[in-house]
């Protein structure tokens, strides 16, 4: 499956959107995957303050998964701390889990690029300059996850937190599994519709990978530098 | 300000002057790769020199690269026997201390100690050999191409540019493919941009841009190239094959558009040099207004 073939006119729309955005990038099919590459602009108020020049890998089964992010020009270090995986030089521009925030499923890619892309590269630009990372930066790994899934439900609760990716990895919930905030109420009499709300957000696969990163850590590595579990006050 | 005061404006900001700390970093490495190559080639009489855009003159401050060749004497094999060994050998001495990417004939160096690591030096090394001990053709192994051998000559590469009378031309062409992400290598445009103002020489920077990207917009087809050093032997058309052609038409359509409809800041935007807090003041306020997505990092 090839999203370029499979929906010609979907392709040629993000192709036209992308270049009428920023001219200077570039999409180019090499061994039946689409790559978009070229200089990137950092822009504030119609001035660039600064260029990167990158690739983006866009999945075969894309928009359904992020693009697979790269600055070519050798510019920013390879390092965690630059959020650049040292093994592949990938950037890890967001949690996937979150991306309906900022790139919801079915937004065009140019609501990529205009949105978490540009604050990535920007970011960059401030932390070569000596400025802290403008937006924060979630832990790398599953601390990450954690941090990101305790900010979203509101709890700390490791066990509570699994309970909730398991819930929306799984193909379909049924009303009388237990509540995952361990209140002992049926997940109909309590949390349903914040699962089912988050379930439309939150991809399948991403929590499935999510669940997959922290049961592979395990409890010791994510809670090490957590408070003790605090019991949970989810929001109905 | 007239179109020619600001590009020569762009010009003075993209200008690496030799004491940049960018040209300090570069020379450093250049001496580390030096050494690093002398030291395993102990036995080879060896002729390592600059070439690319700092021998040419035409480096700019956003996109530069030092090109460094490292040519063995005729008839010495202390080094490697065929141009394939020279350039494997080469590549394997530079990976005790950097990561190599082979590129063509060249060899692309990039950090490989954790606080530089995938850090691209722009530095890349050209192993080759003399064909004579005149010492001025070289015979470069090229990876991936038709033909594995290159018979080249820098002097006549590096005279052919320096001597161009189009220098400024070229470093604002430089400027312009790496704003538009175009993928056409440097020696290609710079030959593109010689061949095309040959008969501009004498009108000022604005007018010949404007006359470079009207003959790529209207004439693509027709633009051929040819090396200098070996006309007849290196075959360039596959460097500039009518996709890139297109791209370049694209592109010099969108440039020419452009400075009709608005200026020419549109193209290469506000060159006023800001201070280092102004700066971060224009970038607080730029991250004010920007999508708060944080980074993150699968593996811990």
């Amino acid at each position: 499956m090839t999203w370029q073939r499979d929906d010609p006119a979907f392709y040629e729309k993000e192709k036209a959107e992308i270049g009428a955005h920023f001219s200077s990038l570039h999409f180019v099919v090499e061994s039946d995957l689409v790559y978009v590459r070229g200089s990137f602009p950092v822009v504030f108020e119609g001035q660039a303050l600064d260029h990167y020049t990158i690739e983006l890998g866009l999945a075969q089964n894309h928009p359904a998964v992020l693009p697979i992010v790269r600055e070519t020009g050798g510019r920013i270090p390879h390092h965690e701390d630059r959020h650049i995986n040292a093994a592949d030089g990938v950037a890890c521009v967001l949690i996937p889990d979150e991306r309906w925030r900022f790139w919801p499923s079915g937004a065009p890619l140019l609501k990529f690029l205009i949105g978490p892309l540009h604050s990535f590269f920007l970011a960059q630009t401030m932390v070569e300059e000596g400025e802290p990372w403008p937006f924060g930066q979630w832990a790398h790994g599953p601390k990450g996850i954690f941090q990101f899934y305790r900010e979203l439900l509101q709890t700390s609760n490791l066990r509570v937190i699994s309970t909730y990716l398991d819930y929306l990895s799984a193909k379909r919930v049924k009303g009388h599994w237990p509540c995952p905030c361990k209140s002992g109420r049926r997940l109909r009499d309590c949390h349903f519709k914040q699962v089912q709300n988050l379930r439309d957000k939150i991809a399948r696969k991403d929590a499935e990978n999510s669940l997959a990163i922290l049961k592979t850590a395990g409890t010791s590595a994510i809670e090490l530098t957590e408070a003790r579990p605090r019991t949970p006050t989810l929001p109905a | 300000m007239t179109a020619d005061e600001y590009l020569s404006e762009v010009l003075a900001s993209q200008a690496l002057g030799d004491d940049s700390e960018e040209l300090k970093a570069l020379q450093t490495h250049r001496s580390d790769v030096e050494k690093l190559i002398r030291d395993n080639f102990k036995n080879t009489a060896l002729t390592i020199r600059y070439a690319g855009s700092k021998a040419k003159g035409t480096m700019n401050k956003e996109s530069y690269d030092l090109d460094i060749v490292s040519y063995v004497a005729s008839g010495d094999n202390t080094a490697g026997e065929t141009l394939e060994n020279i350039y494997e050998n080469h590549k394997k001495a530079l990976g005790k201390k950097y990561i190599v990417e082979p590129k063509g004939s060249a060899l692309r160096i990039k950090g490989c100690d954790p606080v530089n690591l995938g850090v691209d030096f722009h530095i890349d090394v050209v192993p080759g050999r003399f064909t004579d001990d005149t010492k001025t053709d070289a015979y470069l192994y090229q990876s991936g191409g038709d033909k594995t051998r290159l018979k080249t000559n820098l002097d006549v590469h590096l005279d052919h540019v320096r001597n161009s009378g189009v220098i400024d031309a070229i470093r604002i062409a430089k400027l312009w493919r790496v704003r538009n992400g175009l993928p056409v290598r440097t020696f290609v445009l710079e030959l593109a941009v010689i061949k095309l103002l040959k008969d501009q020489k004498t009108k000022c920077l604005s007018a010949q841009m404007e006359h470079f990207w009207t003959e790529l917009r209207d004439n693509p087809a027709n633009l051929c190239i040819e090396d200098p050093a070996n006309p007849n032997g290196n075959d360039l058309s596959k460097c500039l094959d009518d996709n890139l052609k297109s791209q370049l038409a694209s592109a010099a359509k969108r440039t020419l558009e452009q400075i009709k409809s608005s200026d020419w800041e549109v193209v290469f935007g506000n060159v006023q040099k800001q201070e280092k807090a102004a700066r971060i003041e224009i970038l607080r306020s730029a991250a004010a207004v920007a999508t708060p997505s944080r980074p993150w990092l699968p593996k811990a």
